[in-house]
């Protein structure tokens, strides 16, 4: 009880009778509460390198092989939208705790295991464009950098869009592999190709009407695939 | 009703006074009337029993004795409607009655014209009479005209029904039958000819002996049955049709053709569109022709004259209609595009024709000749890329000083500023002050040098600002010692009269007046570029000079050097250098010394003169290359600008009003104007609506 009292807790302090059940229950609570967050730093800490303690890409290279995966595997980039990681290759404490709090997992057996749940809310419709956009932006290292070159904007596509997409995504990656005219992708573009594998019937292309507001680069692209099909 | 029933009690007690008067007064009169009557009938005719007359009178004569008998049968019933007048004026139009005269007429209608033994045969006879005066023979007009003014009088029913009906149906199976002929074995010509004149013959006709208002059923008749059936065949035929009178110029019979389909049905479009695609197809052949394009000047004399040709048909064939002349514009606008170097062909014309081509022409020909330069340019729909090639000849004709005409060169851009602003024409004039002001400033440098700089070679300085001018970013050349000295001297000149302006020399396209002296002792003045000068004054102080010593002294880039050399050496007759080995190609082991037999017959020689020439192919691309730069930030303008006025837009308007804003300069391609879109988009100056797929947002 005392123990209890000793803490600064705001309800506590204003609580003016001590009704000791419900004090026991709330004590007990916050204690496992706290010390869930309390794992959840310690795990931080266990990858995080001193000072100024952040994950670096080391870090990251080890949390995957313990977490059996590897670092190029889609679910870390989930893992990092779910942290909604500002820059590649680095997670911060305060990120990491949005993650892990929110997926309720303080240990590396429970992290490994609300993977497939994060899946499944990354796939939820809700979610799927913001996570493809993420995946641009989080690809983007540099300050004001605002293109990504079209080799690692294929590396991005498979990873984040194939499953889903897998012959229009083949397509693409052909295409931007042997086209000459876009060495790099914006955001606008990446977009578009999004937009395009969701909305239109593929292979039959027969919605597609070039005068809406596609990005050109998605017009040359279904140019491209009519031409080949004779 | 009650005022009728009041009128009869007041009649009744007039009559009922008469009566009393005398009560066999009506009786009498009657009698005496009857007896007037039958007596106006005897004195001038033997009755109304045609009987006889159809009997004894060959038919042809019918019309005479029907005209004699309706004339007297006219005379009598104006006699017994004077008899009858009061009747006439009083009885009738109370009783509500015919009239004497009309009765006279009835009667006349119905037994004598409505009977069956003439109703046919007066009718067959007009219809023979009228296909008579068809094929060639002369009738009585006077007969057929009192004979149809009969039927006319008889009532507009009668004229109609036992004349005009049938006369139409007529003429009809006739004109189909004679135009069926004509068209097998005429030419278009002819026919329409024929046509023509048979129009006229039925309008002539209505005017002596029928009614008036046939003139537009005949004419129907003649319009449909002669040109409206037969319009297609006429045009298209083949050695005489639409096209072979354009080819031949024949004014007369377009006119003819112009003035027949006017009249009837889509027979002026059929025209219309006949003379679009001859004229687009021809057009497109010469502007494809690379024959023609080989020599730019001629490649637009012939857009000259085609233009010509087809304005002066519309004058005088098609009477200046609007739409004809509104499809001679946009032909000429298909296919002057159709050739991506007709804007630096008309430049070069322009450049022609103020280099050398105007020298002792009037002013007003001048003035033509710049209208029709203009009217050629409205066409365009790459400006812009006539502007650039203007702006090169024009640069090249003022710094050679080799244009004809001061004044036709200001008149040209005041033309231009007029079609297209200010804007367009800006550095165009630009370029006209920095002549100017290098004149002004040349003589401020020689009243203040003047002294000093006389036993030395004079410098003429032209002061271009940047921006107006089509300059290269080019490496100076080396200058001879003497030159450079003179060029510092202004510099500094320059320099401290404008502070805080920046000179560079653009030796490439400078020119020199040069004195050689060859071993022959024979004097010339050479005019000549500035590289063609440091390379020949080199040899003041060589006799032998290799490739790449005249390479290291001068540093002229290579590709210059080898054309400066090539018509210092390699032409015949203004060969001032000798080449070793001896070969049209300059080739970097070569070696130069003055050529001592040198002569020419003139003093002055002139050596590789600086006309501008259809652009080589690498030339063009890179002229291209800045045209499409310059437009950019033009699309982004205009693209911003609709934007912010508009707020949210979707992409087919964006691209309509961009192309719209746009046009007067160039005609913006739909896919350019959507990579600026997704650039400006890149800088944040626009978004994608995020439901609405076609829709742009401005954001501000």
């Amino acid at each position: 009880m005392s123990g209890s009292s000793s803490k600064k807790d705001a309800p506590n302090s204003k609580r003016p009778f001590n009704s000791g059940a419900m004090d026991r229950f709330l004590a007990a609570a916050h204690k496992k509460l706290s010390s869930e967050a309390e794992r959840i730093d310690q795990l931080f800490y266990s990858y995080a390198i001193t000072p100024p303690w952040v994950i670096q890409p080391q870090g990251i290279d080890t949390l995957c092989s313990d977490l059996g995966i590897h670092h190029t595997d889609v679910r870390i980039l989930m893992l990092a939208w779910k942290m909604q990681a500002e820059k590649q290759g680095y997670f911060t404490l305060d990120e990491w705790r949005r993650a892990l709090t929110a997926l309720r997992a303080d240990t590396i057996i429970k992290l490994k295991a609300a993977l497939p749940e994060l899946e499944r809310e990354v796939r939820r419709s809700s979610n799927r464009a913001n996570f493809y956009s993420y995946a641009f932006k989080y690809n983007l290292t540099e300050e004001k950098q605002k293109f990504i070159d079209t080799e690692t904007v294929c590396a991005l596509l498979n990873l984040v869009l194939r499953s889903e997409f897998l012959p229009q995504v083949d397509a693409l990656i052909h295409y931007l592999k042997i086209q000459t005219d876009y060495r790099v992708i914006n955001m606008d573009q990446w977009m578009g190709f999004y937009r395009f594998c969701n909305e239109i019937n593929f292979p039959e292309l027969d919605n597609y009407d070039s005068d809406q507001a596609w990005p050109l680069i998605v017009d040359d692209f279904v140019d491209w695939i009519r031409s080949h099909r004779g | 009703m009650s005022s009728g029933h009041k009128k009869r009690n007041f009649q009744i007690e007039a009559f009922k006074h008469k009566v009393v008067v005398d009560p066999k007064y009506a009786e009498k009169t009657w009698k005496i009337l009857e007896h007037a009557i039958h007596e106006i009938y005897n004195h001038n005719a033997s009755g109304l029993s045609f009987e006889e007359l159809y009997r004894v009178c060959p038919w042809r004569f019918i019309l005479e004795e029907l005209n004699t008998k309706w004339s007297d049968h006219n005379k009598a019933l104006q006699m017994i409607r004077d008899i009858l007048m009061y009747m006439d004026r009083t009885f009738i139009p109370s009783t509500r009655k015919t009239p004497v005269h009309e009765l006279g007429l009835n009667l006349w209608r119905d037994n004598v014209i409505h009977s069956d033994k003439i109703q046919t045969r007066l009718l067959n006879t007009v219809l023979e009479l009228i296909l008579r005066e068809r094929t060639g023979e002369v009738i009585n007009r006077g007969l057929m005209r009192n004979i149809i003014k009969m039927l006319m009088d008889l009532g507009p029913l009668v004229y109609q029904d036992d004349f005009e009906k049938p006369f139409l149906e007529v003429s009809a199976d006739f004109y189909r039958a004679e135009s069926q002929e004509f068209i097998e074995c005429s030419d278009c010509g002819d026919y329409l000819k024929k046509a023509e004149r048979r129009l006229n013959e039925e309008i002539e006709r209505v005017s002596h002996y029928l009614d008036a208002k046939s003139e537009a059923k005949i004419t129907n008749v003649v319009e449909k049955e002669m040109v409206a059936n037969h319009m297609l065949r006429l045009v298209h035929m083949e050695n005489s049709g639409l096209v072979k009178m354009l080819l031949d110029d024949k004014l007369e019979d377009l006119g003819r053709m112009y003035a027949l389909f006017k009249r009837v049905p889509i027979g002026l479009p059929t025209i219309r569109d006949v003379m679009t695609s001859h004229i687009r197809d021809t057009g497109k052949q010469l502007v494809t022709d690379p024959e023609k394009s080989k020599n730019p000047v001629e490649f637009v004399e012939s857009l000259l004259d085609k233009k010509d040709k087809y304005d002066k048909v519309i004058a005088s064939s098609f009477n200046n209609d609007k739409t004809f002349q509104n499809a001679l514009n946009s032909s000429f606008e298909y296919f002057i595009n159709l050739n991506p170097r007709s804007p630096e062909y008309i430049s070069l014309f322009v450049d022609d024709k103020l280099r050398k081509g105007l020298k002792g022409v009037k002013e007003e020909e001048i003035e033509t000749m710049l209208d029709k330069v203009m009217m050629l340019f409205r066409y365009l729909q790459e400006k812009d890329v006539f502007e650039k090639y203007y702006k090169q000849h024009l640069a090249k004709r003022l710094l050679s000083g080799k244009t004809v005409s001061d004044d036709a060169e200001r008149s040209l851009i005041v033309k231009l500023k007029t079609e297209c602003g200010y804007q367009f024409t800006s550095k165009l004039e630009g370029m006209f002050t920095d002549m100017k002001t290098s004149q002004d400033t040349m003589q401020g440098f020689y009243s203040a040098h003047g002294s000093d700089l006389a036993s030395g070679p004079t410098l003429v300085v032209q002061v271009l600002t940047t921006g107006s001018w089509p300059t290269q970013s080019s490496i100076t050349c080396n200058l001879p010692s003497e030159m450079l000295a003179l060029c510092d001297k202004f510099r500094s000149y320059y320099l401290g009269t404008h502070t805080g302006r920046r000179l560079s020399w653009q030796t490439n396209m400078g020119t020199a007046d040069l004195r050689a002296t060859f071993g022959n002792g024979q004097k010339y003045e050479l005019n000549v570029s500035t590289y063609q000068m440091c390379v020949l004054m080199l040899f003041n102080n060589a006799d032998c000079l290799s490739y790449r010593e005249i390479e290291q002294a001068t540093e002229i880039i290579s590709s210059d050097l080898k054309r400066c050399l090539q018509s210092l050496a390699c032409v015949k007759g203004k060969n001032v250098l000798r080449k070793e080995p001896m070969s049209k190609d300059i080739g970097e082991d070569d070696v130069f010394s003055v050529n001592d037999k040198f002569t020419s017959k003139l003093r002055k020689v002139k050596i590789g003169t600086v006309a501008a020439q259809k652009e080589t192919e690498p030339e063009k691309q890179e002229t291209r290359q800045r045209v499409e730069e310059d437009r950019k930030p033009q699309i982004e303008a205009a693209v911003v600008r609709i934007m912010k006025a508009r707020r949210v837009l979707d992409h087919n308007n964006i691209i309509a009003e961009v192309t719209k804003q746009l046009q007067s300069r160039f005609l913006a391609n739909p896919s350019e104007i959507k990579k600026r879109i997704e650039s400006l988009i890149e800088r944040d100056f626009l978004e994608r609506d995020n439901v609405d797929r076609r829709l742009y947002r401005y954001l501000a």
